[in-house]
């Protein structure tokens, strides 16, 4: 009986260290862990519009102002997520006032992309991306499909659900570049 | 328990390494050593995870084991297990944001790395704080070394290049081996690993 008794004890009582501790470490960590990703989404802006020195969100989570220090608008970054081979593919694209792209930024796995390694998850690649740079909507289509971009071997699928993204967010959401 | 007198402790760190492998020759932990050998770093990323995680999971099991009830063993290694994973989750995202980039699609698998339990329970429930310490430390580096290797030649294959580092003419580069992408290519390769492991054994014994 008493065998049983701590049996059930000891169960609840490394059940309850165990959620103190990560209660603990939930308390410290979170706060950092918000302002961390506020910082990554800051970082991730500058990377496709690097000429813009803050950012202003318009629509929440999918359309920001580039702002100079004068606050003057020298761009926009949308959020385009279109449907990859594993899941949605998120792509920032910074557009600059002309409606050429300034730079895309494909997401992490560890911000849930789900492509495949060694094939899709290589459009995280530079090789991959910069080739949108300075390009406009007309031109941003697979080569294969009559447009300028090289897809990567082995992942079309990737490559154009990236591409057509790019494309149809810079066609959906120019009108915001308008001073 | 092979009965030995009082062999060097050190021994518990080494036999990892190459006699008690736990990939090639105990057979354990080969989901994550599958999933995770696409590329060299993600190799090495999910070797320096699960390792950590390897390490805290066996001194704290250590520390307690005179008083966890035997019958109900498993579901307290679990739990800890699982908070150290959480812990470290949270600990890389607050203060180490760079490092999760690169780590955080790894941590939750740790989760189900069988070499965790399985030395938890095989290992640290049976011996002290620090024959426990130096076993994880063993199995760690065991662990690490095939699945960096597995990544190397894996990437090596697919891609033509080891850790990012372009190693091979652009015309393979052009039309590499994907098979070694992917799941069967993991599954030859071990095979490959294993039955040279195998025969080096047999000639030892000889």
């Amino acid at each position: 009986m008493n065998s049983k008794v701590w049996m059930v004890a000891s169960l609840v009582i490394i059940c309850l260290l165990s959620a103190f501790a990560l209660s603990k470490v939930y308390l410290v960590t979170q706060p950092r862990i918000e302002k961390q990703k506020r910082e990554a989404v800051n970082i991730a802006l500058s990377q496709v519009l690097p000429q813009a020195d803050s950012f202003k969100p318009v629509i929440p989570d999918t359309l920001w102002y580039g702002l100079d220090k004068n606050g003057n608008k020298v761009g926009i970054v949308i959020k385009v997520t279109p449907r990859g081979y594993g899941g949605t593919v998120e792509t920032l694209v910074g557009l600059n006032m002309e409606k050429k792209v300034t730079g895309i930024r494909i997401a992490s796995p560890a911000e849930g992309l789900h492509e495949t390694p060694g094939l899709g998850l290589k459009s995280r690649n530079p090789d991959f991306r910069n080739q949108f740079k300075g390009k406009t909507a007309t031109e941003i289509r697979l080569k294969r499909d009559g447009g300028t971009i090289d897809a990567i071997s082995a992942a079309t699928i990737t490559s154009r659900a990236v591409t057509e993204g790019v494309r149809k967010g810079i066609e959906k959401y120019s009108k915001y570049l308008k001073p | 328990m092979i009965p030995e007198n009082r062999p060097s402790r050190l021994k518990y760190f080494t036999s990892g390494i190459i006699l008690e492998n736990p990939i090639l020759i105990l057979m354990i932990g080969l989901c994550p050593t599958l999933a995770t050998s696409v590329t060299a770093q993600d190799g090495l990323g999910m070797g320096i995870a699960a390792s950590f995680v390897l390490i805290c999971s066996n001194f704290v099991i250590s520390l307690i084991r005179k008083i966890i009830p035997s019958s109900i063993r498993i579901p307290i290694f679990i739990i800890i297990i699982s908070s150290f994973v959480t812990i470290i989750d949270y600990v890389l995202q607050a203060f180490e944001p760079g490092l999760y980039q690169v780590l955080g699609v790894f941590v939750p698998l740790i989760v189900v790395n069988c070499i965790i339990l399985g030395r938890a329970e095989a290992f640290a429930y049976h011996h002290g704080i620090i024959d426990s310490i130096l076993d994880a430390l063993g199995k760690a580096v065991g662990f690490t070394l095939v699945i960096v290797l597995m990544g190397i030649i894996r990437e090596f294959f697919s891609a033509g290049t080891i850790f990012g580092a372009i190693v091979t003419p652009a015309g393979f580069r052009q039309s590499p081996v994907l098979f070694m992408i992917f799941p069967p290519g993991a599954f030859l390769l071990i095979g490959i690993l294993k039955s040279i492991v195998n025969r080096l054994n047999e000639n030892k014994g000889k």
